[in-house]
């Protein structure tokens, strides 16, 4: 699903402008990176395509989605269609691997069986199959990464979105977990990552778009991190 | 399908995973219900005694000698008030005094020609009924006197008035406290699962998905709740029929079967209801309030 972005502005109370006037379109089955110091507005940006914001000023449209217009019974099915890992994991505590994917699966109501089978494909995919009857806090915070990206990516999404998916991470699991974003997207999938790894972002070099204090500074076609003389 | 096994699971789940809560909200509304039932029994009993005592009054009207009850009778059966009436006869009246006298019986016979006159004899269906009744034939000519118990009745229908606002104030009030703990407690058992409900709503979770366990646990804790008021008060209204028969023998208090055996099932669908209703205005506010996009 390609995603579109024109003039949006967000305000929060009483007037911090976390984002202004942003243009940007992601074509489907894109690949982009969205980089930016702290503070520079690349979570509100994800938050706004998940449709946890309503931007204050502007559109932002998803496949032939109006995010404005989505009624709050839409919500939930438009969600099923963007796969989110979280800052912050998200994970429910005192579920298992197996539970905290399956039950993505089974608030769509599908059949036991099914959810079965498909959490374990995508548990085996993130390479957690023999942790999977363990709880969030007995794991490795690379562990709970890759469970939350299992999770985003049970239901087969259209669009992928992860904020900060190797932050706190060494590099080794940085890369694995850079790996299996690059796999999701190979399948069609657009995929939106916010980070300031520069290190993934040079090596695993795609789209990138940068923010500034809420303003997009740049937006390049495999670009580097670091513009030349910028260091 | 599918949706509805989840949920059972969940609703067993969310029992057993905060059964010290679970508990909580189920002797919680269970000592509210008891309460609920036992102000709900004494209204009836209040309503029941006075109701008794009020079909026992009756109204007694007598015509002028030579009037018939024909004007007077077709007044009072036109009367929404009345219960019941029946127009006696100077001979029925005779024949009455004749058994009244027993062994000086003969002593009628003395009276000469029947001097005794038409009357009526009236039932009402509430004390409170007898007095517009009495003033409406008191204006008819054919009648000579009206008796009725005067103080009495004015008393009982004060009782039976203020009785039936006291009982129904209290019935309110119990209600009300049962629904708000009911729902506070529900509301406390939703917050103690506040970060699942948003991970399940980021992930794109119907607010019916979310709902549905907690309106079965809902339901179900005021269902429990209810059967376990049921048992209280079932022991306790036996052990106050059986004191009443041995203290206060002239006291009616209801003991019939059927009427007790409804009045449980209503407080049992009543736990039920106000569980699930409970429940489902908790979970509804919640999920609303977590949807809307800031």
């Amino acid at each position: 699903m390609d995603i579109r972005l024109s003039g949006v502005t967000k305000v929060f109370e009483p007037d911090i402008v976390a984002l202004e006037d942003v243009y940007l379109s992601v074509d489907s089955g894109e690949f982009l990176y969205l980089v930016g110091t702290t503070g520079s507005g690349k979570t509100t940006l994800l938050r706004l395509i998940s449709r946890e914001y309503l931007p204050t000023r502007g559109q932002i449209t998803v496949g032939d989605r109006n995010l404005r217009k989505l009624r709050s019974s839409d919500l939930p099915y438009y969600r099923r269609e963007v796969g989110v890992v979280f800052q912050d994991f998200k994970l429910l505590p005192n579920l298992t691997v197996f539970e905290n994917v399956a039950f993505v699966l089974e608030a769509m109501g599908i059949p036991p069986k099914l959810v079965e089978s498909r959490s374990n494909e995508v548990i085996d995919q993130v390479g957690l199959w023999r942790r999977r009857f363990l709880k969030p806090p007995q794991l490795s915070g690379g562990e709970q990464q890759r469970v939350a990206i299992a999770r985003a990516m049970a239901n087969s999404p259209s669009v992928f979105l992860a904020d900060e998916p190797t932050g706190n991470l060494d590099l080794r699991t940085s890369e694995e977990i850079m790996r299996l974003l690059l796999s999701i997207n190979a399948s069609g999938t657009t995929v939106i990552v916010a980070t300031h790894d520069q290190y993934l972002v040079d090596a695993y070099r795609q789209r990138l778009v940068e923010l500034h204090n809420g303003r997009l500074k740049r937006d390049e076609r495999r670009g580097r991190y670091f513009v030349d003389g910028e260091l | 399908m599918a949706s509805f096994r989840y949920a059972f699971r969940d609703t067993f789940r969310l029992l057993f995973r905060h059964w010290g809560l679970s508990l909580l909200t189920l002797l919680t509304a269970a000592s509210v219900l008891y309460i609920l039932g036992f102000a709900s029994l004494f209204a009836m009993n209040m309503r029941y005694m006075i109701s008794r005592i009020e079909g026992a009054l009756v109204v007694q009207a007598y015509m002028k000698r030579g009037e018939t009850a024909e004007q007077a009778l077709e007044l009072v059966r036109s009367s929404p008030l009345v219960l019941n009436v029946r127009a006696i006869s100077p001979e029925e009246a005779l024949e009455r005094l004749r058994a009244k006298l027993g062994n000086q019986a003969q002593a009628v016979t003395l009276l000469g020609e029947n001097p005794l006159p038409w009357s009526l004899e009236i039932q009402v269906q509430r004390a409170e009924h007898i007095t517009p009744l009495v003033r409406d034939l008191m204006v008819l000519p054919s009648i000579e006197e009206v008796l009725y118990a005067g103080k009495l009745v004015e008393r009982l229908a004060t009782i039976s008035r203020a009785s039936s606002a006291v009982s129904g104030v209290i019935l309110l009030l119990t209600l009300l406290i049962s629904t708000l703990v009911i729902f506070n407690t529900i509301r406390i058992a939703i917050y103690s699962r506040k970060e699942e409900i948003e991970v399940m709503l980021l992930i794109g979770a119907t607010s019916t998905y979310i709902s549905l366990p907690f309106v079965f646990q809902g339901m179900l804790l005021g269902a429990g709740g209810a059967l376990l008021a049921i048992l209280g008060l079932g022991s306790t209204y036996s052990s106050a029929i059986e004191a009443v028969r041995s203290t206060l023998a002239f006291v009616d208090i209801i003991d019939n079967r059927r009427i007790l055996a409804q009045f449980y099932v209503f407080l049992f669908a009543a736990g039920a209801t106000t569980g699930w209703m409970c429940s489902w205005l908790a979970v509804h506010r919640f999920t609303s309030q977590s949807m809307r996009s800031r």
